[in-house]
């Protein structure tokens, strides 16, 4: 404790971080956002390839922040940032995961799937609406009283 | 501009203007003038006396984490006094606007709140009690007791500790000048899709709401992190995680909830902003937007934020339980895993606060089920303080009784949320007054462990106890306040009465409605009863005075240390051998052992730096929502460059020698001598006695 305290900077995880780590992951975050703007109000490609390119384009940062910004990597001295990382991962899986099954479900009760599916195959005219009884989970039997 | 504002914008003042102060507001108007001479009469009489100079050393640039934490709860029991008046306002509306032929005053059709007025107090009162006042009464406490429950001289970073402080402060200055300023959101403490868009709400109520939320954010995920570095880093010699006292344990627990859940509702509050500043559509119901998702993002933070403030408050009944059982704590292990699990669970329930979206029958079971797991940890813990209660010999003092009326109010809010649990029955009470007394019960839960906290830690932090006959008069005032205003609330709810109500229709409900205004009106008294106890607690409080053990039955290392505890905590670091350590102590006669020689300890300074981020961040929090934006620009450069600066200077800290420490804690003992004339009058030398070990010795190892 008392007054031999250490220089907290020359710690190996403090070590890890330069300023030229810092400043190439806020370049690549900075140019891949401007990028994915760029191509998303150019409209400069069909609608489909957008999607993959600013997911690529998303991932790629994503990448880049935890390796520039946060030095997550497997040594041993960078232990605490892994089992963040690993801690992580569940809340990822739970959060994205429940959320898309919950929309997924709602979307089929409440929305018009022709219009969704306008992201992959931009129909202008919506076709007439599936019927009931096609969608899974619904009840089959009008009569049953559920 | 990217949006179309409606009214007037200009580059010096943006949307501010003379129009946006409610000067003509028969409620706001005297409020402010009330306001104004009370903040002239505490400013002249900090002058008066002189104190300006000790309160910026001794409190406003504090990096002690006592003085923050009691800062903390300062700021808390404001906004909670404010919150209640909100409460209060709410009650007299919905008393006085039943039926067709109640009448109006102050320009309102019925009662004396316009809708629009009506909507901004709801709003007001929601966000208030959860974000700003049990949220910095609960980080109070956690500030106050973690550092000292795990024998640290203060948090891991004290000056971050500093800033999470003033930026708590900086949120509820920004909600409290949104009174005087312009208007507060109007649509519910949680806000609605695509209602606060800007077309559809078209003030700075909303974009106040949104500042004052990412601020409060931001302080408590920087409280978060220290707590939780302080527990992992800052243990005391011995304290093995077996040994962390169980309100560290609940602590931990809620700051991890704390600093993987605020994420999401940043997140959520940014894209409401670029929807309502850059004129982005991820929350329109059109355009490709999706109203739900924004349910969905606030829930994800809104379910974990629910149990970061309830399980501190568990920590704190499981604190007071077996000191005033005069027993250990009953299934420590599974009091520890029961926190770890309701933190975790945590994570799996957001959606049974939007059951009624229509996601469906698979997706509202799967909710519902884990919704319902939350009562098995839940239950162990109810049966973990009943246990540790039986043959206990049991003190009634007043922190007891707050204890065992939160345990009372955990059953009546846990039961009604498991049959809000079930999709088929909160489909018929959703948005219902029901649900509105359900969390009421469970947030009482939260107040009732506060003012016993308060109790029961006060004589440790002020050296001296609170008065016994008024906390206990507040206790039954404010109990009976609560019985009065929530069982004919629940009734309300099943009679079909809807939530956020400025007119009632049904007549039938007058009885109901009047009741719930009497306990209101207790609950007024109770509040009386809380000032007249400070009163009387101060001006009594020579013979008050405790020793270190303020309670003669406590447990946990905090009680190990002088009342009030000195700035530097523990002059030599204890070293700990069992889970209770002083109850351990004392069994073997070693509690009155004293350290053989101090050795010098290392302190931080204090810093001017926080609270004038705190300042900027106000400025900034302003200047956004009034749209300045060279304000903007000004501010937030300021605080990129502070931090810069502050960052190259650091903090060296300084040095209490050894001698100096001596001299302190002798002069300490003696005070603690003359309170406690008879009973603890052997003080031991020496650091072992048998195979007891009190603190660590450096020359054994040598």
């Amino acid at each position: 404790m008392s007054h031999g305290a250490t220089d907290p900077t020359m710690h190996p995880e403090v070590q890890l971080s330069t300023s030229k780590g810092y400043f190439l992951g806020f370049a690549i975050s900075i140019a891949l956002m401007l990028l994915a703007t760029a191509l998303v109000t150019s409209h400069s490609v069909p609608p489909f390839g957008l999607l993959m390119v600013i997911t690529v384009c998303a991932g790629i940062a994503v990448i880049a922040q935890i390796y520039f910004l946060l030095h997550i990597d497997i040594s041993e001295h960078n232990i605490w940032n892994t089992v963040a990382l690993v801690l992580f991962i569940p809340l990822f899986l739970i959060t994205i995961g429940l959320t898309w099954w919950m929309f997924s479900q709602l979307y089929l009760r409440t929305m018009d799937m022709s219009v969704m599916s306008s992201v992959t195959n931009p129909a202008v005219h919506a076709p007439a609406t599936p019927k009931l009884s096609d969608m899974s989970g619904m009840n089959k039997n009008p009569d049953s009283g559920n | 501009m990217l949006v179309d504002l409606p009214g007037g914008w200009s580059p010096l003042l943006g949307r501010l203007a003379w129009s946006q102060i409610p000067y003509a507001n028969p409620i706001l108007a005297p409020l402010f003038v009330a306001v104004v001479i009370g903040a002239i009469i505490i400013l002249g009489l900090i002058t008066y006396y002189g104190k300006w100079t000790y309160l910026w050393k001794e409190w406003l640039t504090t990096v002690d984490h006592k003085k923050l934490g009691v800062m903390y709860i300062i700021i808390g029991l404001v906004m909670l006094f404010r919150g209640f008046i909100d409460g209060l306002m709410i009650r007299t509306q919905q008393v006085w606007a039943v039926g067709p032929h109640s009448s109006g005053v102050f320009g309102s059709l019925h009662g004396y709140l316009t809708p629009f007025h009506f909507g901004q107090v709801y709003s007001a009162h929601g966000l208030i009690m959860i974000l700003l006042a049990a949220t910095p009464l609960l980080v109070g406490f956690m500030n106050i007791i973690v550092p000292i429950q795990v024998g640290a001289r203060d948090m891991a970073y004290p000056y971050l500790n500093a800033l999470g402080l003033w930026i708590t402060a900086a949120a509820a200055a920004l909600i409290m000048i949104s009174l005087f300023v312009g208007d507060f959101a109007h649509n519910g403490w949680f806000e609605y899709a695509p209602i606060f868009e800007l077309q559809y709400s078209p003030g700075v109520g909303v974009d106040y709401w949104m500042w004052t939320l990412q601020l409060v954010a931001l302080g408590t995920t920087l409280g978060g992190i220290n707590i939780l570095a302080t527990i992992i880093k800052m243990r005391a010699p011995g304290m093995t995680w077996g040994k962390l006292p169980i309100f560290v344990w609940t602590s931990l627990a809620a700051n991890v909830i704390a600093l993987t859940s605020f994420p999401a509702l940043q997140v959520a509050l940014g894209l409401v902003a670029a929807d309502r500043y850059l004129g982005a559509h991820f929350f329109t119901a059109g355009m490709g937007g999706n109203l739900m998702l924004y349910t969905n993002l606030f829930w994800i933070w809104g379910h974990p934020e629910v149990y970061f403030v309830i399980l501190p408050a568990f920590g704190m009944m499981s604190e007071i339980f077996p000191t005033f059982s005069e027993k250990p704590l009953f299934g420590y292990i599974t009091m520890v895993l029961a926190s770890m699990a309701i933190a975790g669970v945590s994570w799996l329930v957001w959606l049974h606060h939007f059951f009624t979206m229509g996601a469906g029958p698979f997706v509202n079971t799967a909710f519902s089920v884990a919704t319902m797991l939350v009562g098995i940890p839940t239950g162990v813990k109810v049966f973990n303080w009943a246990f540790t209660m039986y043959r206990g010999r049991l003190t009634f003092n007043a922190a007891m009784l707050w204890a065992i009326g939160a345990l009372f109010l955990l059953l009546v809010g846990g039961f009604t949320g498991m049959m809000l649990a079930i999709p088929a029955i909160n489909y018929m009470v959703h948005n219902s007054v029901f649900v509105v007394a359900h969390f009421h019960s469970m947030l009482l839960v939260i107040v009732y462990a506060i003012f016993g906290s308060v109790l029961y830690w006060f004589p440790k932090v002020f050296g001296f106890k609170l008065d016994e006959f008024w906390a206990k008069t507040m206790f039954w005032l404010f109990s009976a306040g609560t019985v009065l205003v929530f069982v004919p609330m629940y009734m309300l709810g099943f009679m079909g009465m809807t939530r956020r109500l400025e007119y009632v229709f049904d007549t039938g409900w007058q009885s109901y409605l009047t009741v719930m205004e009497l306990g209101i009106v207790v609950y007024v008294f109770s509040v009386l009863a809380f000032f007249i106890l400070l009163y009387v607690s101060v001006r009594d409080h020579a013979k008050n005075r405790v020793g270190a053990d303020a309670w003669g039955t406590s447990r946990s290392l905090e009680w190990m240390t002088h009342s009030p505890v000195p700035f530097y905590n523990f002059a030599v670091l204890p070293h700990i051998n069992e889970r209770d350590e002083l109850a351990w102590r004392r069994q073997h006669g070693i509690d009155q052992v004293r350290p053989e020689h101090y050795e010098d300890i290392h302190m931080p300074n204090n810093t001017g730096v926080a609270i004038i981020l705190g300042g900027l961040t106000f400025v900034l929090g302003f200047a956004l929502t009034w749209r300045i934006w060279w304000l903007c620009i000004v501010s937030l450069l300021a605080i990129i460059l502070l931090m810069i600066i502050r960052s190259f200077k650091g903090d060296p800290g300084y040095i209490i020698t050894g001698a100096e420490l001596q001299r302190m804690e002798e002069e300490a003992y003696r005070r603690e001598a003359q309170v406690l004339d008879s009973h603890h009058s052997h003080p031991v030398s020496g650091g072992v006695v048998g195979n007891a070990m009190a603190y660590q010795r450096n020359d054994s190892s040598k």
